[in-house]
């Protein structure tokens, strides 16, 4: 596979709950990279999705994807969504409710086309036995795979995704997030994703870029963002969030969630102070001794 | 009882509604999604006949069918066709008439439509046309059903417009509702009530199996 | 939203009980009058109001829906109709005071908007002349009179295809005015009418080719105390009064 960066330079007026903002992004993502896009609601970040995928026209920008030019607003080059052909899944899933599932996911197949890619695509995503249900007769995590399914049918090399695992509870998000990486790892993806879920970003992605008020506030690795400190990254990092603790003479045992799982850190109390329940931490494994940051 | 006004009258009201529903299904589209500023004059144009006293939309499309008016001349130029006291003004009239019961409905119900099912088309590669046709229209088929019985019932039961233009011609533009306001004229109240009695068992029928298909076909669904 | 509370609505309920008292019943003589009488009826309005206490009150609508809504007990006092049938049958279903008694005979005419061409009977055969109009024969005595005049001269078979009906007199005049007809049969008093005088061209029709258009009217039973019963007597005779005769003929009609 060739390597096609995503470039894009984007200037666009919103109009968000807060009043007027004006957007503008420029940003590359690297082939085959996963991308979080994170930030409070209302800065853009859906409608950076939306053009993107050429669902919006900016008001002027650029964006390139390897040679391919998709936008430039100086030349008035403009392809459509259909030209585009980015896998896109949404919010709301964007089922349609009058087709099976099967159908859903081969809707993008012209007539008469081959449908082992289709069936392929339902093995992966587990969901061969529920190929002629309705779309409403699915539960929610159901629904966001055929949703993903459906976006990869035609093999895009780009893949957005708007919030796609927020409606769904813990387990099913952790499984879905396995899809997702499989999926990556398989089609070798492109993929940009809106997220708000720190533990997902730290799961998933390769890079995270934060915005607000339609400008890009910080971007960088995951550990590399929400860090307070920002130590040389020597050894793995390891994302939690604190459940409980417990002091006891200097030192504080702290249950946290760590890949799903409950896990008990014994800590001096010095390291622990702001370790309160609700909080997120990346725990380092320093050659000497480990390091707790705990995340904004 | 001369069964003539009752076959007119359905005649009309299902050329009406078949020629409607080619007319205001782009129309409805173009409503629903539109940024156009100009949108809601042409919205609040549809609307009047809603308005309008059908005796006074009747009164201003007879002056303009009248082959002195250059509206009317230029159809008959055209066209060879006197849009006043034939069946086809007739049907231009009802078009008229009964837009906004063919239009609102439509449009409501492809509003209703969440926009992300025609993006997700749109990125799937399918075009504007494709989209509408196996997308919005399957999803809005109880919006389309309603304005489809809204229209037909509304033309059935038309008939100041039509009185004022057809000229009561017996075959051609004598419907069932003139029939029975003749009648009633002729103090013949058992020929009145007889058509009266019949366009109400037709078109109750109508109803009645329109709505049962209805509910059988689109039964509320409840997410499993 | 509107959201009224108690003191508001009290305030409406009072209004409302205010302007119901206000609305006295109606002494005036309402006079239930066929469309194509109405020209002719306002000027006999007029003449009789000036040596009269007695108002009137006109209602136009159509012979046949008004002979209805008095069947149905509308509250009209006196019913000037365009021909004798719908007074007969009102007097024989017990709804008049009196038999109906006939006040003028109206006359029949050939008339066109277009004001270059006098109209002919000879001419209605014509391809150029596409649509002719005329008052429903089933329920209009004008129509029937049309129908009677184009059996005499022997086209009406001929020109069968090109009639199109008003609902009444009016709405036949309205299809000649805009041009909507080439040409058709109207009531000499429409056409002698302020509002149509001087518009297209016309001509009087033998009246010896159609039946006599005789006009009636009838004063509608009232209870023996209704004090508008002598008012609507004396429009009533008013009606066929010389000042009234000379009204009439001025508007085409024959009077005895």
């Amino acid at each position: 596979m060739s390597d096609a960066p995503l470039d894009f330079q984007l200037r666009h007026d919103l109009r968000t709950a807060a009043g007027p903002v004006t957007m503008d992004v420029t940003l590359r993502l690297e082939s085959g990279s996963i991308t979080a896009l994170t930030g409070p609601s209302g800065v853009g970040k859906t409608t950076l999705l939306r053009l993107i995928a050429g669902l919006v026209k900016p008001q002027s920008g650029r964006v390139t994807f390897g040679e391919e030019v998709w936008l430039d607003s100086e030349k008035k080059i403009f392809l459509t969504p259909q030209q585009r052909q980015v896998g896109l899944v949404f919010q709301d899933y964007a089922l349609f409710p009058h087709l099976s599932v099967r159908q859903n996911v081969a809707f993008s197949l012209k007539k008469g086309e081959d449908q082992s890619h289709v069936d392929e695509l339902l093995r992966e995503v587990e969901l061969t036995q529920l190929a002629d249900r309705r779309p409403h007769q699915l539960s929610g995590g159901q629904q966001q795979r055929v949703a993903l399914a459906r976006a990869l049918v035609l093999r895009p090399r780009l893949l957005l995704l708007d919030e796609p695992l927020s409606a769904l509870d813990r387990a099913m998000r952790q499984r879905l997030q396995d899809y997702l990486l499989e999926i990556h790892q398989k089609h070798q993806l492109t993929i940009l994703l809106v997220t708000h879920d720190l533990g997902e970003i730290f799961r998933l992605a390769d890079r995270v870029v934060e915005m607000e008020n339609g400008k890009i506030k910080r971007q960088g690795m995951p550990e590399e963002v929400f860090a307070e400190t920002h130590t040389p990254a020597d050894g793995p990092a390891i994302y939690g969030e604190v459940i409980s603790r417990l002091i006891e003479n200097d030192i504080v045992t702290v249950q946290a969630l760590v890949d799903q799982r409950i896990h008990k850190f014994r800590l001096p109390i010095s390291q622990a102070t702001d370790l309160l329940p609700g909080r997120s931490f990346l725990l380092r494994y320093a050659v000497d001794a480990q390091v707790v940051e705990v995340l904004r | 009882m001369n069964p003539e006004p009752l076959f007119l009258t359905f005649k009309l009201a299902s050329l009406t509604t078949l020629l409607l529903f080619g007319f205001a299904l782009p129309l409805a589209y173009w409503l629903a999604y539109s940024r156009f500023r100009g949108k809601v004059l042409v919205e609040a144009v549809i609307g009047m006949p809603l308005v309008l006293p059908p005796s006074v939309l009747g009164f201003y499309l007879l002056l303009a069918f009248s082959p002195n008016h250059f509206f009317g001349d230029w159809i008959e130029e055209i066209f060879g066709l006197r849009l006043v006291f034939s069946f086809p003004g007739l049907v231009v009239a009802s078009v008229i008439y009964s837009l906004p019961f063919m239009v609102y409905p439509l449009q409501a119900g492809l509003q209703a439509l969440p926009v992300s099912l025609r993006e997700a088309s749109y990125t799937l590669g399918k075009s504007v046309w494709v989209t509408f046709l196996s997308v919005l229209l399957p999803n809005a088929k109880s919006a389309i059903l309603t304005a489809i019985v809204l229209t037909f019932a509304h033309t059935v039961g038309e008939f100041g417009v039509v009185l004022m233009i057809g000229g009561n011609i017996p075959g051609v533009t004598r419907v069932a509702s003139v029939a029975i306001y003749n009648e009633v004229e002729a103090l013949n109240y058992a020929a009145a009530n007889q058509y009266a009695l019949v366009l109400f068992v037709v078109t109750f029928a109508i109803l009645l199996l329109v709505y049962s298909v209805n509910n059988h076909l689109f039964r509320v669904r409840r997410p499993a | 939203m509107f959201i009224f509370s108690s003191r508001d609505l009290l305030l409406l309920f009072a209004a409302i009980l205010f302007l119901a008292a206000c609305s006295k019943p109606n002494d005036k003589v309402v006079v239930a009058t066929a469309a194509n009488v109405q020209f002719v009826i306002k000027e006999l309005q007029k003449e009789f109001e000036k040596n009269s206490d007695t108002r009137l009150e006109i209602v136009v609508g159509s012979s046949g829906k008004l002979t209805a809504q008095i069947r149905e007990g509308a509250p009209f006092d006196l019913f000037v109709s365009a021909d004798t049938r719908y007074p007969q049958e009102i007097y024989d279903n017990g709804g008049g005071e009196t038999a109906p008694k006939v006040y003028a005979r109206g006359a029949l005419v050939l008339w066109t908007s277009d004001s270059t061409s006098t109209p002919e009977l000879q001419i209605l055969a014509n391809p150029d002349i596409k649509k002719i109009a005329l008052a429903n024969p089933e329920t209009a005595p004008y129509g029937t009179a049309a129908v009677q005049v184009l059996e005499k001269a022997g086209i009406y078979e001929l020109v069968k295809g090109k009639l199109v009906y008003g609902e009444s007199i009016a709405q036949t005049t309205q299809y000649i005015a805009t041009g909507a007809a080439d040409v058709g049969f109207t009531a000499l008093s429409i056409v002698l009418s302020p509002e149509m005088k001087n518009k297209g061209r016309y001509v009087k029709l033998d009246s010896a080719t159609y039946a006599p258009i005789d006009q009636a009217a009838v004063l509608l039973k009232h209870s023996e105390t209704s004090p508008k019963r002598e008012k609507s007597q004396e429009f009533y005779d008013f009606l066929f009064s010389e000042k009234a005769k000379v009204i009439f003929r001025k508007y085409g009609y024959s009077v005895k």
